[in-house]
């Protein structure tokens, strides 16, 4: 396809004869490039591995025993996070790029295999007993910490997922709603709190200059944490009034978000947590007035048009001289 | 014959063009913002996260007008059903045609897909509704292909497409399955040549500049034929549809279909890197995946653990030594990262970036079968 838009834009006179030469040229010798298969290749090799071995040593558990295993573990979590730390950069506020090809992929190991050791170390001997709060204290501050000094956004997204985990809620976004019981008003307020926690800390780090491209994971558990918290009180704890007005404060505080800092994501996301709360709303508070099945189809219809109407405005809604 | 407005079309796919050429540096500056001006393209296409927001609420707004419209008509017998989802069809495709897409210029923007969908949905309905409930699967098939072609060819639709081809392969397997006696040595090779025949077709059209236009609906298709290639001489699928279809316990020409099983995949690997050509070395690769699958489904040469070690070691040892050949010697090949990501890797990045941020920490002890704990840093169930 590249040779008639090539000879188009020749014709047209936009593109220079030596320039199209070039093009030519490179779309013909461009070399064919096998990083992606070979990387799946990479990784799906050391993932079987990596599970085959694990299962040989596990079938031999009777004649090496546990605390064998957990010293292997051990010693594969502390390879992978001395392999980090040995080919580090120097520390910086801002980004920095990753170091080898398979630096990140290794700290993760590293991070992955430290909790698979806490874990096992606890399963089987309790080390921290039933002070299960310890046991997610230690490996969130060290993944924030890991996360600060390498650069690292997935060992922070570990980090944040332990320190929701130590407040007492399972978090990533997509496993929020199957796992997690709402009908505990301890555990809403604690993910409202979190949820507006994470979210200021971008505004902070800002600030103060301190790894200002966290922002999005930090932004992106913050919205979907507070969203779902909110909605759950409403839903679950009754507490309609309350938790809306603080839903409503919250889209309208992302939506200035994605206006003036231009992030169509958050301005679809908050759209949708918005609407599912005035819905509810809408349905709980005309319940007694029976206004039948007509009204509701009335209100769906005028409020997605409206909804569509704002959406496809987008542009003039977010601003566009901000970067 | 497409709805879309052809010379933004063009100018569309020139800029997509010239972008890469400007980010490899083989344009200025200057001329690609002059390509860039003299190629106007003044669709409404938003951002994936607004058309993804766009479509949802389309679609609630259609079933709640429809629901509105149905409560005013209140369609009692079947066939005012019908003939009111029919109405509905054609209302979504008229607004599809007058409004959305020819003065609000949309293309792509969740709308125009969904009005599609719904639209060519109702009226599939309409037309099927009466029929009894021992119609053949075949007839449903045949009143559905016109329309699922037409939406792929006029509104460039490849969800569309994908759907007009599981119908035509549909077509093709039913009729042939009917045919007394013969039909179970004929469904694979049936399966083999319609998927042959799809793929010369894609790769032709490919390369006519006359369908530049289609060239995605087209590398769906070239995809999903390579897909259904495989599939249909695949051991396994050869030997379950004898046992589903025919009650066969066993499959006749057996050494054919396991040569097939594992000769395809690496011809396919093979002619991926003589041609150069990333979709069938990709599927060529995941084949090799189904026909390891295959082969342990039957004959288990091996405990799991020791499998799953010697195949580790075997990917891991290739892939290094490959990646440690290709740094030292630049040449046809490279490891060197490309710009131009194909759907297959879009979908794969997605994937990993989703476990590794996902993957909660209970889940890789209990992989490891290492009995998983009350605790997990990452996700416990919430049981404190």
């Amino acid at each position: 396809m590249h040779e008639p838009i090539l000879h188009n834009l020749l014709q047209q006179e936009l593109i220079e004869p030596e320039d199209a030469e070039k093009i030519a040229l490179f779309v013909s010798k461009k070399p064919f490039s096998l990083h992606w298969e070979l990387k799946t290749l990479l990784y799906l090799g050391v993932l079987l591995l990596n599970l085959g071995l694990g299962f040989l040593i596990y079938e031999q558990i009777d004649i090496i025993g546990h605390a064998v295993i957990i010293v292997l573990i051990g010693a594969v979590s502390a390879v992978c996070f001395w392999y980090a730390i040995r080919y580090r950069k120097p520390f910086s506020r801002g980004e920095i790029k990753s170091p080898t090809h398979y630096y990140d992929y290794i700290l993760l190991l590293g991070c992955l295999t430290f909790l698979i050791m806490e874990g096992y170390w606890q399963f089987q001997y309790e080390i921290f007993g039933t002070r299960y709060g310890l046991a997610t204290f230690i490996p969130m501050v060290l993944f924030f910490a890991l996360a600060y000094w390498l650069d690292n956004r997935g060992v922070l997204s570990l980090g944040i997922t332990a320190l929701a985990t130590w407040l007492g809620i399972t978090v990533t976004p997509q496993a929020l709603l199957t796992q997690n019981d709402f009908n505990s008003g301890a555990i809403v307020h604690t993910g409202v709190f979190l949820g507006a926690f994470l979210t200021v800390i971008p505004f902070l780090s800002e600030r103060w200059g301190l790894k200002k491209h966290f922002s999005l994971t930090y932004l992106n558990f913050g919205i979907h944490i507070l969203m779902i918290s909110t909605l759950a009180g409403m839903m679950a704890l009754g507490q309609t009034m309350l938790y809306f007005l603080v839903l409503c404060l919250s889209v309208g505080f992302f939506l200035w978000y994605a206006r003036t800092r231009n992030s169509l994501y958050f301005l679809t996301v908050a759209v949708l947590y918005g609407y599912i709360g005035l819905t509810y709303m809408l349905i709980v508070h005309t319940e007694s007035l029976n206004f039948g099945f007509r009204f509701y189809l009335f209100y769906f219809v005028l409020s997605c048009a409206g909804v569509i109407l704002f959406l496809t405005n987008y542009k003039r809604f977010i601003k566009n001289d901000q970067p | 014959m497409i709805a879309y407005n052809k010379d933004w079309l063009d100018a569309l796919l020139t800029k997509d063009t010239a972008r890469k050429w400007h980010e490899k540096g083989l344009l200025s500056d200057e001329k690609w913002q002059i390509i860039q001006e003299r190629h106007p393209s003044n669709f409404y296409s938003p951002n994936v996260f607004v058309r993804i927001g766009l479509a949802i609420f389309t679609l609630i707004l259609l079933m709640a007008a429809g629901g509105l419209v149905a409560i005013l008509v209140e369609p009692e017998s079947e066939l005012g059903f019908s003939i009111f989802c029919l109405f509905w069809g054609l209302v979504c495709m008229v607004v599809l045609e007058a409004r959305v897409i020819q003065p609000g210029r949309h293309f792509g923007s969740g709308i125009d897909d969904m009005l599609l969908y719904v639209g060519i949905w109702a009226i599939l309905v309409g037309l099927c509704y009466s029929f009894n409930y021992n119609t053949p699967a075949l007839v449903y098939l045949v009143i559905a292909w016109p329309f699922l072609v037409a939406g792929s060819i006029r509104y460039l639709d490849r969800l569309m497409a994908v759907a007009a081809f599981v119908c035509s392969l549909g077509i093709i397997l039913w009729v042939v399955k009917e045919i007394p006696r013969l039909a179970l040595y004929l469904l694979p090779f049936a399966g083999m040549l319609s998927s042959a025949a799809v793929y010369l077709f894609s790769k032709q059209g490919q390369t006519r500049y006359a369908w530049r236009h289609w060239h995605g609906v087209l590398l769906v298709l070239e995809l999903l034929s390579l897909v259904t290639f495989y599939t249909s001489g695949n051991f396994w699928v050869v030997q379950q549809a004898g046992l589903d279809f025919f009650q066969m316990e066993t499959v006749p020409m057996a050494w054919f279909f396991w040569l097939f099983t594992f000769l395809v995949p690496f011809i396919y690997i093979f002619e991926g890197l003589r041609r150069k050509d990333r979709h069938l070395l990709d599927i060529g690769l995941a084949c090799v995946a189904a026909a390891v699958f295959s082969f342990r489904y039957y004959y288990h040469v091996m405990p799991l653990t020791w499998a799953a070690v010697i195949c580790g070691a075997v990917l891991f040892l290739t892939a290094y030594f490959s990646i440690r050949y290709l740094h030292q010697n630049e040449g046809v090949y490279s490891y060197e990262e490309d710009s131009e990501i194909s759907l297959l890797q879009e979908i794969e990045q997605q994937l990993i970036e989703q476990t590794i941020v996902n993957q909660p920490g209970p889940t890789p002890d209990k992989k490891e079968g290492f009995g998983g704990g009350q605790f997990g840093g990452g996700g416990a169930s919430g049981d404190f």
